[in-house]
């Protein structure tokens, strides 16, 4: 008997592996089975569930591989950048030059979820002062001071303004501890006075024109720091290439979404579309692989619509997730508990939205930063969310909170108050910690009333 | 048709044994909780039916419900307490629309559409500050059972001030009360508000009357009081109010 896509544990990923193997599976250079990363430390990978298809394997290798690509990147010459608290705009600017790999050290937030605190990232965080009442997004300072999960940057630069309080506290830190940062500002967004010239924005935004000339100011700054790190111009030619190809990373994402969120049964599970669409931030410091990985999970999960086929049962209850979960396997969860993801806001929308390929570079890249959710309201953001929300017919909403992260801690509830009152469908609240291990009964608890709410409407 | 719903709380055990012809409860039991959960809710289900003078074959089907819910496994399926108060609510006050349930552990609030169809639910965070794990905690300091705190509270002339978010640091300025001379009634009353404030913050602006309050903390007197002043609304209390979770549960047992 064939069977169809399903998750499976690590333990079944070797014999999967060999089965791919044997059917012809050609992988990269940076392949294997996965359990070779529970030898290099991540040991949340034994408590996950994982799509068993060759393109997740590609993808979770993708992700699990990073730091091996910074270290290559070093090694052959290029400089790295470190951009910090910005999720979509100066990686594009540097991949404009081919001498810059840009990654994000505030993805450094996931290494204590991967290692179960084993690294003692937070331990080393609390020492500088910043504990659990901090987002645990100051991990980023341990890996700095350990050095162990990627290689110090050459430029560090960071927004920094009307995006995050946590952030700019934890990278002041890293400042005062001796790595330079190249601050660039970014203001709230607003909305224009009547009459004032005003400056359509990608996602459907529109703000001041002076807003965004002052954020293009900005990244001026940032451009000549990363001119003179390549040792070479960032001229509007090489800008507006990165920006296409950067596109091209986002028309993939874009489809693979509107695939995924919208077929029933469930495509692909919510933990692989969670880390598909965190490629979008960074490229994972490999753009051109980036679009390799996206490619291939789009022909699977477009091979499975057409048949289907998914990895979870059909009609089931379809979520809606706000914000990104610092524990991994609250995704897994979701899934346990008789939902499906079909739609996300993980505070990045605008790293998903096209740029502007007619505006000159510069432009387009000031009007990507100022559509930043981040910077604009939690109405804005709850605009979206609805909008998506049917556009993917999402029955239930999950607004996830980050401990000690300020800026959602009263976001949530806004954004959850705006659905019920136009979607009118049930939401929930639900704090991650890094290891939710000790709360799943608590978090199963909720995802399970939220799924019966469904059923009972659904019921009625 | 005989049903059964097991709520396997946090500090106790409740079972209801739900009569589908007569449309009725028809016996109920409940015990403390402990570390070996499936053979304490077991045992406890055992003697019931005993008692009955029933044999566990001719129970239709059983639904375990509560936080260990998954640990009763002879029950026939689980369902979240949430779910499980809601129907065992509704059943005795059919007009109720918002359900606040005071547990061990948690506390919740439950909103229901005008039909009585579960419409959302907020449960309080990691902090035991809005639970009964706060009174039994003043209980003891206090040397008093939970039973004599309501009728400690209903004593109290001037609410003691809490204002710790935290149910340890609340300990340290009860302490502090106490070698200040407030009277011990003072301070029950003064937590019976703490806990009162923390669920009408859950509640937020989510509250259609009539607000009905159950669970275990029910039953301690006052409590309902200090919601009502928390709210700005009559709160009412739930007959048998421990109970309501197990028999929303032995009622969707029932349900096909």
């Amino acid at each position: 008997m064939i069977q169809g896509p399903r998750r499976i544990a690590l333990e079944e990923w070797d014999a999967r592996y060999s089965e791919l193997r044997r059917a012809g599976m050609v992988e990269p250079p940076y392949g294997g089975p996965l359990r070779r990363h529970v030898e290099d430390g991540d040991v949340r990978l034994l408590k996950l569930w994982f799509d068993d298809s060759a393109a997740a394997l590609r993808l979770w290798n993708f992700l699990l591989t990073e730091e091996d690509r910074l270290r290559q990147a070093r090694a052959l010459g290029r400089r790295l950048v470190g951009a910090m608290k910005d999720l979509g705009v100066v990686p594009v600017m540097a991949y404009s030059s081919p001498r810059l790999t840009a990654f994000y050290p505030d993805g450094a937030w996931w290494i204590p979820c991967m290692m179960e605190l084993g690294a003692g990232l937070l331990r080393l965080a609390a020492a500088l002062g910043l504990d659990e009442s901090f987002c645990p997004v100051r991990a980023v300072l341990g890996a700095f001071l350990t050095g162990a999960h990627f290689p110090i940057p050459d430029l560090l630069t960071c927004s920094v303004g009307a995006t995050c309080d946590d952030f700019s506290a934890v990278a002041q830190r890293l400042n005062g501890l001796g790595y330079p940062i190249l601050w660039w500002e970014i203001p709230a967004r607003r909305k224009p006075d009547p009459g004032e010239p005003a400056v359509d924005l990608p996602g459907g935004f529109s703000a001041p024109r002076d807003q965004v000339a002052f954020v293009g100011g900005e990244l001026e700054r940032v451009r000549s720091a990363l001119e003179a790190l390549a040792g070479e111009p960032l001229n509007e030619e090489r800008l507006s290439k990165g920006i296409r190809e950067a596109n091209r990373v986002r028309r993939r994402l874009a489809r693979l979404r509107r695939l995924a969120y919208a077929a029933d049964p469930c495509p692909l599970p919510a933990l692989e579309m969670l880390i598909a669409e965190m490629l979008a931030i960074h490229f994972c410091s490999d753009r051109e692989e980036t679009v390799a990985v996206l490619d291939i999970l789009l022909e699977e999960v477009g091979k499975r619509v057409q048949a289907r086929v998914g990895a979870l049962p059909s009609k089931a209850v379809r979520v809606f997730w706000v914000n990104p979960v610092a524990d991994l396997r609250a995704m897994n969860l979701l899934e346990d508990c008789g939902a499906r993801l079909c739609g996300t806001d993980f505070m990045f929308g605008h790293a998903l939205d096209l740029i502007p390929e007619q505006a000159p570079p510069m432009e387009a890249l000031a009007r990507m930063a100022r559509a930043d959710p981040m910077v604009g309201s939690a109405a804005d953001r709850a605009d979206r969310v609805c909008a998506e929300m049917r556009a993917f017919g999402a029955e239930a909403l999950v607004v996830s909170r980050i401990p000690g992260a300020s800026h959602c801690a009263t976001e949530g509830r806004l954004i959850a108050e705006i659905v019920e009152e136009r979607l009118g469908v049930p939401t929930v609240e639900i704090e991650v910690p890094p290891v939710c291990d000790a709360l799943t009964p608590n978090l199963r608890t909720r995802l399970e009333a939220l799924v019966e709410a469904v059923r009972a409407r659904r019921g009625k | 048709m005989i049903y059964a719903g097991i709520d396997a709380g946090s500090r106790a055990i409740k079972i209801v044994l739900f009569n589908s012809r007569q449309d009725a409860p028809l016996a109920s039991a409940i015990c403390d909780q402990g570390v070996e959960q499936e053979r304490l809710a077991r045992g406890l289900f055992d003697d019931l039916l005993e008692k009955q003078g029933l044999r566990p074959g001719q129970i239709a089907r059983i639904v375990a419900t509560g936080y260990g819910r998954n640990l009763v496994r002879f029950a026939s399926e689980t369902i979240t307490e949430i779910t499980c108060h809601a129907a065992g609510v509704r059943r005795l006050v059919p007009q109720a629309r918002t359900i606040i349930e005071i547990g061990g552990q948690d506390s919740k609030l439950i909103r229901l559409t005008p039909e009585g169809v579960l419409r959302d639910f907020a449960m309080n965070d990691r902090c035991a500050a809005g639970t009964g794990r706060f009174l039994e905690l003043v209980a003891t300091r206090l040397g008093a059972t939970l039973q004599e705190l309501g009728a400690m509270a209903d004593r109290s002339r001037r609410p003691a001030a809490i204002s710790s978010m935290c149910v340890v640091f609340a300990e340290t300025e009860i302490i502090g009360l106490l070698a200040g001379g407030v009277p011990p009634e003072d301070i029950v009353a003064g937590v019976q508000a703490s806990i009162a404030g923390r669920v009408g913050a859950m509640a937020g602006r989510k509250l259609d009357p009539p607000v009905v309050l159950t669970g275990g903390v029910a039953m301690v007197s006052g409590m309902a009081r200090a919601l009502e002043t928390s709210l700005g609304k009559p709160v009412g209390v739930a007959p048998d109010p421990q109970m309501t979770g197990a028999l929303g549960a032995a009622i969707l047992a029932s349900r096909p």
